[in-house]
C-alpha cells in the first residue's frame, strides 16, 4: 500500500513538471504580455523596464530554467499585477470554491443518486419518464441562464436570498443549486443506466431466488455494484467543478479561484495562470487516487499492492 | 414576545438600510493596494479612497491642488512643491515633505511602478524643509502638476517597517477612508478616517465589491444590497428607473470610439482586395468615409443612448479642445460623389465602387473593417453598423470582430486598413504624443499611432506645446494641431463618447465622473 502511493506521488509530480512545461510554452506563444499589461501611456523605454522587473527579457530558455528552477521549491512567482505570490493568491481562494463545489456535490448526489434508483426500479413507467424528462432540462439549461433566472426570482422579486458573495449560508443556495442542477442530471441517468445492467445480471437473479427481500436486492447487490462506475463520474465531476465553475463565480461574484484565473488570463498574468492549473493538477491527481482507493472500499475484489 | 422579535428585526434592517454604510459594486477589483504598483482605473479607484496625491482632476477637467498647497517652476527642469501641513496618516502619524519626496521618487523609479507614464521624467524629489519638496526633471514638463496625480503619497517610515509585502496587507495613507479588511481583486472594507484633513465624507463605512456581471450588479442594486453599481449596461436602463428603487446617472466620459485608416501603404494593405490601391492615403477618401457614418444613428440604436456623439477626437473636459471643430455633416450622397470623383467609380455596372490594381485593372472596393467584439460597449454592433452604412455608399464592406487579446496585437503590428478602437486618458499632450505625433525610431512618440498618421506640422506643435508651461498658450497650440489633423488632414473619424453611468439607489446622491474613477467617498446622502 505504501508503495503505491510512493508511486502514485512520483506520477503526480512528473505530470504537474510535465503540464508546468506544456503551459509554460504554451504561454510563450501567446506573444509579450507586457502587451496587455503595461499602461498606455507609458513609453516603449519604460515599458522595457517593467519587462526587465519581471525577467521577461531574457531569452525563453533562460526565463524556462528559472521558472523551472523555481518551481522544485514550489515558488512559483509573483503576480504580474499584484506584487504578491502568485500561488498565495489562488490558494487565498482554494477554500471558497472547496466549499461551494463540495456544497454543489453534496447536492447533487442527495438528489440525483435516489433518483437514478428510483428510475431504474420504476424503469419504463409514468415516473420514470417523468424523471427522465426533467434530467433532459436540468442537462440542457445553460448554468449562465439558471443563475440569472434565480437572481431575478430570489432575490429581486422575492427578496429572500442574497445576489451576491459568499458571507452566510444563505449566500450558498443559489449557486450551490446552478452548479448541481446538471450534476443532478447526469447523477440521474448514469445510476438509472448502470443499475439496469446490474438488476439484469445473474447474481440478481440468483439474489431474488434465494429469497432476499427487494430492498436488500436492490440496495445491498445492486446499487453496491453500481456505485463503481458512479464513483468515478463523481471524482471527476468534482474535479471539474473545481476548475470549471468559473461562470457560477461570475455570476456570482464569489471569490473563487476560477474568477481570478479567468482574470488572470485576460489580463495575461502568466505566474496567477500557471499557478492555477497547477494547483488543478494536482488536485486532479489527489481526487483520482482517492477514487482509487475507495474502490477498494466497495469492491474487495479490488487490492493495490 | 415573538412579535417583538420581528419588530426588532425589521426595525434593525430599516437602520441597517439606511444606515452608515455605502456599498459599492464595481465591475472589477483592485489587484493591489500598493499604489504605484498598478495603472489600471479600477485598482485606481479604490486605491483612492486611502491614498491621496499632491494634485487630482476635479470633474470639469481641471488640475486642483489635493496634498498640495502650491507649486511653481523655478526654471523649466525645477519644480517647488508646498505641502499641506498638519495632514495626518492613518496610523497618527504626521505627511512630512520627506514622505511626499520619498512617495515621487518611488513612483517615479521602482522597477515595477506602472506610474511613469506621468512621473518618468522626474530625475530627483527632495524634501528642502518640513513643508517644501523641489522635485528636478529630465527634460521640461510643463503638465507636472497634472502628472502628480499619478503619485500616490506613502508613509516612509511605516514602509521601511513593513516592507513592501507587508504593506500590502494594511496599507497606510492620508485619505478619507482608512483601510479595514480586503481580499485581492474581490472587496475592500474601509472605515472613515476621523482625523481626515479635508471635508468628512457622509458614510461612516464603505464596502467596495467586484461583481463582474452586469445583470447580477443591477439585482443588487434593485434588491437594495448595493447603493451604487457601475457599468449598468443599456438593456437594464428601463428597469432600473421603472423599480423606484434607484435611477441611472450618466456623465459624458473622455473615452473615445474612434475609426482609424491605413496611412501608409499605397498597396498590400490587408483590409483591401489584393493589388487594389489604399484609396486612404488621400484626405479626400479619408472625409468621404467619414461623411459615410451616421454617428447620432450608431449613438441612438446601438448605443441606447448611453453615449455622446463626438464632434473631434478630444472631449470638451480637455485641453487641445477645439470649439471650430465640429463633425462633417453625415451625407452619404456626397461621400459616394467625393469617391467617384477619385476615380473609384463604379465601371463594370454592379453597383459596388472599384478600386484600381498595381496591373492596371480594377477590383470591387471590397473593405474589411477591423474591430475588438469585447473590450467597448457593443464595439462588434458597432462595426458592423458602419460595414452596412458603407455598403450603402458602395463600399463593399465587411467585419472583423475578434477579442482584444487577438485584435491589439494586430493592430500594433499595422496589420489593419480601416479598424475602430477606443482611447481614454485626461491627459492631452498624451494622447497627441501617442495618437497623433508621426512614430519615431526610439518609440518616444506615436506609440498607439498605429495607421502611421504624419504630419510634420502637427509634430512641431505638439513638441512645442508639450515644452509650453503657460496653459492658454499650450491650449492655443493644441487646439491649432487639432484643427489641422481633423479638419485637413482627417486623421481620425471620431465616432462617440461612452458615457460613464452608474446606477444609484434611492437616499444616495451621486453623479458619475468623466474621468471613469469611482470614488464612494464622492457620494451623499440624500
Amino acid at each position: 500500500m505504501l508503495r503505491y502511493l510512493f508511486v502514485r506521488t512520483a506520477q503526480t509530480a512528473f505530470a504537474v513538471f510535465t503540464v508546468a512545461t506544456l503551459i509554460f510554452l504554451g504561454l510563450q506563444l501567446t506573444g509579450d504580455p507586457m502587451e496587455n499589461l503595461a499602461p498606455q501611456d507609458m513609453s516603449e523605454a519604460q515599458v522595457e523596464e517593467l519587462r526587465r522587473a519581471y525577467g521577461l527579457d531574457r531569452p525563453v530558455h533562460v526565463q524556462y530554467l528559472r521558472f523551472m528552477a523555481h518551481l522544485a521549491r514550489g515558488d512559483l512567482g509573483i503576480s504580474f499585477l499584484s506584487g504578491e505570490p502568485a500561488l498565495g493568491l489562488i490558494l487565498e481562494r482554494f477554500p471558497t470554491t472547496l466549499k461551494l463545489v463540495t456544497t454543489a456535490l453534496v447536492i447533487a448526489i442527495a438528489f440525483g443518486l435516489p433518483m437514478g434508483v428510483a428510475a431504474a426500479i420504476r424503469a419504463d413507467t409514468m415516473s420514470d419518464r417523468v424523471l427522465r424528462f426533467l434530467s433532459v432540462l436540468g442537462i440542457s439549461a445553460p448554468t449562465f441562464w439558471i443563475g440569472i433566472m434565480l437572481i431575478l426570482i430570489f432575490s429581486v422579486n422575492l427578496g429572500w436570498l442574497p445576489s451576491s458573495g459568499l458571507s452566510s449560508w444563505k449566500h450558498y443556495l443559489m449557486p450551490a443549486f446552478t452548479l448541481s442542477l446538471y450534476r443532478i442530471a447526469l447523477f440521474l441517468r448514469m445510476v438509472r443506466s448502470t443499475m439496469l445492467d446490474v438488476l439484469n445480471q445473474d447474481f440478481i437473479r440468483t439474489a431474488r431466488a434465494k429469497g432476499l427481500a427487494e430492498r436488500v436486492v436492490v440496495y445491498k447487490h445492486a446499487l453496491r455494484n453500481a456505485l463503481i462506475p458512479f464513483i468515478t463520474v463523481a471524482g471527476l465531476q468534482f474535479g471539474h467543478l473545481m476548475a470549471g465553475a468559473v461562470v457560477t463565480e461570475k455570476i456570482f461574484a464569489i471569490p473563487g479561484m476560477n474568477r481570478l484565473a479567468l482574470d488572470a488570463l485576460y489580463s495575461d498574468d502568466r505566474p496567477v495562470i500557471i499557478a492555477f492549473i497547477i494547483v488543478v493538477a494536482v488536485l486532479f491527481a489527489v481526487v483520482n487516487l482517492l477514487v482509487d482507493l475507495l474502490y477498494a472500499v466497495i469492491d474487495p475484489r479490488v487490492r493495490y499492492a | 414576545m415573538k412579535r417583538i422579535g420581528i419588530l426588532a428585526a425589521f426595525v434593525f434592517a430599516l437602520a441597517f438600510a439606511g444606515g452608515d454604510q455605502l456599498v459599492v459594486a464595481y465591475q472589477g477589483g483592485a489587484v493591489t493596494l500598493d499604489p504605484h504598483l498598478r495603472n489600471e482605473t479600477t485598482t485606481l479607484s479604490w486605491q483612492h479612497h486611502i491614498f491621496e496625491t499632491p494634485f487630482f482632476f476635479d470633474v470639469k477637467g481641471n488640475v486642483v491642488p489635493v496634498l498640495a498647497r502650491s507649486i511653481e517652476n523655478t526654471d523649466p527642469n525645477t519644480w517647488v512643491l508646498k505641502i499641506k501641513s498638519g495632514v495626518k496618516f492613518h496610523d497618527g502619524s504626521t505627511m512630512t515633505a520627506e514622505d511626499v519626496a520619498f512617495s515621487i521618487t518611488r513612483a517615479a523609479t521602482h522597477e515595477k511602478s506602472q506610474m511613469k507614464g506621468y512621473v518618468g521624467k522626474v530625475i530627483e524629489a527632495k524634501a528642502v524643509d518640513a513643508e517644501t519638496v523641489v522635485i528636478k526633471t529630465k527634460v521640461p514638463d510643463p503638465l507636472l502638476p497634472a502628472h502628480l496625480d499619478h503619485a500616490a503619497v506613502i508613509p516612509k517610515a511605516y514602509l521601511d517597517k513593513v516592507g513592501e509585502e507587508g504593506f500590502q496587507k494594511h496599507p497606510i495613507g492620508t485619505g478619507p477612508y482608512k483601510f479595514v479588511e480586503w481580499l485581492n481583486a474581490d472587496h475592500l472594507t474601509l472605515e472613515r478616517f476621523e482625523d481626515y484633513w479635508g471635508p468628512k465624507p457622509d458614510f461612516a463605512k464603505v464596502l467596495l465589491k467586484n461583481i463582474p456581471q452586469g445583470a447580477t450588479r443591477v439585482a443588487g442594486l434593485l434588491s437594495g444590497e448595493i447603493d451604487i453599481a457601475e457599468k449598468v449596461l443599456p438593456q437594464d436602463f428601463a428597469r432600473v428607473e421603472r423599480s423606484g428603487r434607484a435611477v441611472v446617472k450618466q456623465t459624458p466620459g473622455v473615452r473615445i470610439i474612434y475609426v482609424a485608416m491605413d496611412y501608409w501603404r499605397e498597396y498590400g494593405s490587408e483590409g483591401l482586395p489584393e493589388g487594389a490601391k489604399n484609396p486612404f492615403l488621400d484626405p479626400a477618401a479619408r472625409k468621404a468615409v467619414y461623411m459615410a457614418i451616421d454617428a447620432e444613428a450608431i449613438v441612438a440604436k446601438i448605443m441606447g443612448g448611453a453615449a455622446t456623439v463626438a464632434q473631434q477626437f478630444l472631449a470638451p473636459v480637455h485641453e487641445g479642445y477645439s470649439p471650430k471643430i465640429k463633425r462633417f455633416p453625415y451625407d452619404p450622397e456626397g461621400a459616394r460623389k467625393i469617391l467617384e470623383g477619385l476615380g473609384y467609380g463604379d465601371q463594370d455596372g454592379d453597383g459596388w465602387l472599384e478600386l484600381p490594381t498595381k496591373d492596371g485593372g480594377r477590383v470591387p472596393f471590397e473593405l474589411r473593417i477591423d474591430a475588438p467584439n469585447d473590450r467597448y460597449l457593443n464595439d462588434a454592433q458597432i462595426a458592423q453598423a458602419m460595414a452596412s452604412m458603407l455598403r450603402k455608399v458602395g463600399i463593399k464592406a465587411s467585419v472583423n470582430a475578434v477579442p482584444k487579446k487577438v485584435f491589439f496585437p494586430n493592430m500594433t503590428k499595422g496589420h489593419f486598413t480601416l479598424y475602430m478602437a477606443g482611447w481614454g486618458s485626461m491627459d492631452s499632450i498624451n494622447t497627441m504624443l501617442s495618437m497623433f505625433h508621426s512614430k519615431d525610431p526610439e518609440g518616444l512618440y506615436g506609440r498607439f499611432n498605429r495607421q502611421r498618421y504624419h504630419n510634420p506640422k502637427v509634430d512641431a506643435l505638439i513638441e512645442k506645446a508639450a515644452q509650453t508651461f503657460d496653459p492658454a498658450e499650450r491650449d492655443r497650440i493644441l487646439q491649432q494641431a487639432m484643427e489641422i489633423a481633423m479638419l485637413e488632414d482627417v486623421a481620425y473619424i471620431p465616432l462617440h463618447y461612452e458615457n460613464v453611468i452608474a446606477g444609484v439607489a434611492k437616499g444616495v446622491e451621486f453623479a458619475p465622473r468623466p474621468d471613469e474613477y469611482l470614488h464612494a467617498f464622492e457620494a451623499k446622502k440624500q
